[in-house]
């Protein structure tokens, strides 16, 4: 059972999903089945996580062959990394669900169900080509929610961020396809496992250069790494409540995870050469984002940029390759899926009450709301990073990586935290603290309900307990990075 | 007796065309029990031949009668299961379609089996005016169902055009069996090949231009470039069932010939067209995404995504090579194999669904037309997705496993641009099906569309979700879920494989 465990965790809420879709009950009881789903995956995480011994590698593995003339393995596995993300989603998708309660549909929910199914499994693959069955997957959920229940020009928005994707992702194919052949010249055999492919030698170097471009297209993309961003805006805006959350907590926290799990890995020696362009890219895009979100007006686009940008910062910390930044990058990939993942959806609270996108027509909410806006605030500044959150222990930690990599650099990457603060403390002032000024239109607003409020708590906790004590839960990954970190270094500087 | 045995299936699809054909000289019959009786004898003949699907022989039968110009071994048996199995499933799907349209007569059951039975020799002929004597049985019945669309005034031009053009290229055809005549004294293909590994290069130009002139019909059969130019207007104008049936299975029995000739009879200068089928390759691509992604009617956009299939195919079939002696990556052509099989699903399914939901309507079937099913039919408009992913090639369906095989061999055989040329061609490819998809979901119907009553439950739509099922088990198979005992995706890879193999046995 121990092993099969994370099928079980995969596939549940897959074959609920479709349970779900041939019945026909209503959607209050849809949205219950669910929610209980979520939490009982969440119950069996915790097991997991309670489990797992933080020295022993790769645990919980399945590797069973699924096509066999090509040698392709239903190969799932977990290890420091990705445990930390599988945490993560199981916390963060049925606290999503409360706070999404009300006025759904029944495709809303099967669709919510689906998408958890896709992330989890492109989470605990291990070998490539099912790592890529579950990452194209889980866009198709993502898809239909988009063009479904979003807002303006939904049915363009949707199929440009799925042709966008798939572009990304189809060029990445050719690189796994190419690996895998490489393989089989040189072994003899087919084999698409990730530690495998890493022991390919004969690829030449310009090869080897084409290759990790096409696994930095895909993933960039997903991020988005500036300059592959350009289809976040309109998707975000456009997008329902529970597709952006489910995109900017999630799924691009996918792509960092795939860069670490099978980019580097397979290409040590590219990845060290370009290092430090790409954390100069992850800074400039920091930068870029930030300004822009300095001057959004409609609020979603202005989350979509702050996130992009904490995004942009936390590839710079993955990319500066030493145990600091990894491991601030991890810590930041929680802190920021948990704060704007809640920022998220509470924007969507307030669109949905006020009818309101832009940040100047809003304005006097702390008056109404003051419980909204006391989490709003908690959030905020845990994104902000403000001494005592989880965020500014990792912004701290990824600054100290990236001094340590480069101290320009550094330096660098020191100043921009105040963009990050300034364009949210400014957007927090004028939507939500300032008193509403004279001649708008009244503002209708209802503060958070008790299950909204019940379903923030444990992030609202968990925000302060790894802002105060990050050992806990530090200690869980931190053998993992620096094992992976040796792992990779050495393989890097034998070839 | 044993021998007999091998000419079985054969024999009952021509019983049958011949049974259906003095049946529709009774008015007595209505098409209800032409389906029925077609269908019983093409489960007859499939039957028979998934008895022999794992044994691996060869084997000519009554070679004083049939002067070895038939060869029956695995390989031959493995495209008659495809056939048959793809001529049934068209039956079953287009139920409905040919119950509300007043054309289809009892003539036009017995004339499906006469292609049938045409394509099924195609795939046993080891000889050329054989061959071309099967490939003209089930095109000129191919010609005369496009033709049976007489609701639409688009059916004229097609027919005229498919079989104007059709019989101008069988001219090459017939002409490049001329010159290899020429050169080789023979038209048996063991005999060329016999002569291809003896001939010095003098020699050889004929059999070149000669194989090079076949190569032509070939291409237009399966519509590559510069031979595509009939397919938007005659899948266009035929009714929806026999465009399915053209997309797919026709495709299958073309390929099952050359595969043939390519394997076993004329490895030796396989490589002597790479060059030119790179380029055609390239063309195809291009031209097919150019086409798929103009067209409003979604017939047409159909019709010109299966000609970039045509090249997805294609790619597969130039990573064959020869070398010292062997040929080499002959795992090229179980990925083609398998593509076909993909194909023919993935085809059968959108063309046949799209025949079933306009059955009792007369619409052009726009990409309007389908908006809003989402909400009328959601189980069709689910199928309808899973064929479209399958088409783009989309994880989980079986299209995503056959464009991994036929991309895989064409890289391991070092076509790694053409490769990322087919690439750029799928992420077009994946904007104009998930368009329809986005039709289907995300617009309210239109009004005219909104028919009040339909009868979801009848063989038509079972065959549909029958055929979708196929698709996705295709894509997962057993392993991931691995607690539903099911057939694994090896399975169709060691099935081709053995079926290549036979064509080895001397």
């Amino acid at each position: 059972m121990s092993s099969d465990i994370l099928s079980f965790i995969i596939f549940l809420p897959a074959i609920v999903a479709i349970g779900l879709m041939l019945t026909t009950r209503d959607v209050n009881t849809i949205r219950n089945i669910a929610f209980l789903t979520t939490t009982v995956i969440l119950a069996l995480v915790l097991k997991i996580y309670i489990e797992f011994i933080p020295s022993a590698g790769m645990q919980f593995v399945t590797n069973i062959p699924w096509i066999e003339s090509y040698g392709i393995n239903y190969y799932i596995g977990l290890d420091g990394f990705s445990l930390t993300i599988l945490m993560m989603i199981a916390i963060l998708i049925p606290t999503s669900y409360l706070l999404l309660w009300e006025g759904k549909t029944k495709g809303y929910w099967i669709n919510m169900l689906l998408v958890q199914s896709g992330v989890t499994g492109t989470l605990l693959s291990l070998d490539i080509v099912l790592f890529y069955f579950f990452w194209e997957i889980m866009l198709l959920p993502v898809f239909l929610l988009i063009g479904q229940y979003g807002f303006d020009n939904k049915v363009f928005t949707t199929i440009k961020v799925t042709v966008y994707t798939m572009a990304g992702s189809l060029l990445m194919f050719v690189s796994i396809m190419y690996l895998g052949v490489a393989y089989q010249h040189e072994f003899g055999i087919w084999s698409f496992s990730y530690d495998k492919l890493m022991q390919i030698t004969t690829i030449s170097y310009d090869i080897k250069v084409w290759l990790f471009l096409g696994f930095l297209v895909a993933f960039g993309i997903k991020i988005p790494i500036f300059p592959l961003h350009t289809w976040i805006m309109e998707t975000y805006k456009n997008a329902p409540t529970g597709a952006v959350f489910l995109l900017s907590s999630i799924m691009a926290k996918l792509g960092i995870y795939a860069i670490v799990r099978f980019m580097i890995p397979l290409f040590p020696e590219i990845y060290i050469e370009f290092s430090t362009w790409l954390v100069a890219i992850g800074l400039f895009g920091l930068i870029y984002f930030g300004i822009a979100a300095l001057m959004q007006d409609d609020i979603k686009r202005m989350f979509a940029y702050s996130s992009a940008s904490h995004l942009s910062f936390i590839s710079a910390g993955i990319f500066s390759l030493n145990s600091y930044g990894i491991n601030g990058a991890l810590y930041l990939i929680i802190a920021h899926a948990i704060a704007t993942g809640a920022l998220f959806l509470l924007v969507g609270l307030m669109h949905e009450q006020t009818g309101f996108k832009t940040i100047k027509d809003l304005g006097g909410i702390a008056k109404k709301a003051p419980i909204f806006t006391f989490i709003f605030a908690v959030m905020l500044f845990a994104n902000v990073g403000l001494p005592g959150t989880n965020g500014f222990v990792s912004e701290l930690l990824i600054i100290f990586g990236i001094y340590e990599f480069n101290h320009t650099l550094g330096y660098i990457a020191t100043l921009t935290v105040i963009i990050g603060a300034s364009y949210m403390l400014w957007m927090f002032q004028r939507a939500i603290l300032q008193n509403r000024p004279e001649g708008l239109k009244e503002l209708v607003m209802r503060d958070l309900k008790i299950k909204e409020i019940i379903g923030l708590i444990p992030w609202v906790i968990l925000i302060f307990l790894m802002g105060f004590y990050p050992e806990i839960f530090l200690n869980k990954f931190e053998p993992t990075v620096t094992h992976y970190l040796n792992d990779i270094l050495q393989i890097g500087a034998s070839k | 007796m044993n021998q007999f045995f091998y000419l079985i299936p054969a024999l009952t699809i021509l019983t049958g065309a011949l049974t259906l054909m003095f049946m529709s000289m009774y008015e007595k019959f209505t098409v209800k029990n032409f389906i029925i009786v077609s269908s019983l004898f093409l489960i007859i003949a499939l039957g028979f031949t998934l008895s022999n699907i794992n044994s691996s022989y060869s084997v000519q039968p009554f070679e004083s009668l049939l002067n070895g110009v038939l060869t029956f071994d695995t390989f031959s048996n493995f495209f008659n299961i495809l056939l048959i199995a793809g001529t049934l499933l068209t039956l079953l799907i287009g139920e409905h379609y040919f119950q509300h349209r007043s054309y289809f007569k009892g003539e036009f059951f017995s004339i499906l089996l006469f292609a049938l039975f045409g394509m099924m020799l195609l795939a046993y002929a080891n000889e050329l005016i054989t061959a071309y004597i099967a490939l003209e049985i089930a095109s000129f019945s191919v010609y005369i169902m496009v033709g049976y669309n007489s609701d639409d005034s688009k059916r004229v031009e097609a027919i005229f055009k498919y079989l104007v053009l059709g019989s101008f290229i069988g001219a090459f055809y017939l002409l490049g069996v001329v010159l290899i005549y020429g050169a080789t004294q023979s038209t048996n293909l063991a005999d060329i090949s016999k002569f291809i590994s003896m001939a010095n290069s003098n020699e050889m130009i004929l059999v070149y231009i000669g194989l090079t002139l076949m190569l032509f019909t070939f291409l237009f059969k399966i519509a590559a470039f510069p031979f595509q130019a009939w397919v938007l207007d005659v899948y266009r104008g035929a009714p929806m069932v026999i465009t399915a049936y053209m997309a797919s299975i026709f495709k299958i029995a073309i390929f099952s010939f050359f595969l043939r000739t390519i394997l076993s009879y004329i490895s030796p200068i396989i490589d002597f067209w790479d060059e030119i089928l790179t380029i055609i390759i390239v063309l195809t691509l291009v031209f097919g995404t150019w086409l798929a992604i103009t067209q409003q009617i979604v017939k047409r956009m159909l019709a010109a995504s299966s000609i970039v299939h045509t090249g997805y195919l294609l790619l597969a079939f130039i990573a064959l090579s020869y070398k010292d002696g062997q040929i080499i990556n002959i795992d090229s052509a179980y990925a083609t194999m398998f593509y076909l099989i993909a194909y023919l699903l993935s085809a059968l399914g959108t063309f046949g669904l799209a025949s079933h939901i306009i059955s009792e309507t007369n619409i052009k079937v726009t990409y309007d037309d389908f908006k809003g099913l989402a909400k009328q039919r959601p189980f069709l408009a689910a199928m309808m997705t899973i064929f479209l992913l399958s088409l783009a090639g989309i994880p989980s369906t079986i299209g995503f496993i056959g464009k991994f095989y036929v991309f895989t061999e064409a890289i391991n055989a070092g076509y790694i641009v053409l490769t990322t040329i087919a690439i750029f061609a799928t992420i077009v490819s994946v904007y104009y099906y998930f368009k329809l998809i986005a039709m289907m979901y995300f617009y309210p119907p239109k009004d005219e569309c909104i028919s009040e009553e339909f009868n979801d439950k009848r063989v038509s739509t079972y065959a549909i979700a029958f055929v979708a099922i196929l698709t996705i088990l295709g894509g997962i198979g057993s392993a991931i879920v691995f607690f539903i005992p099911a057939m694994n995706i090896d399975e169709i890879i060691n099935l081709a494989q053995l079926a290549v193999q036979s064509l080895f046995i001397k």
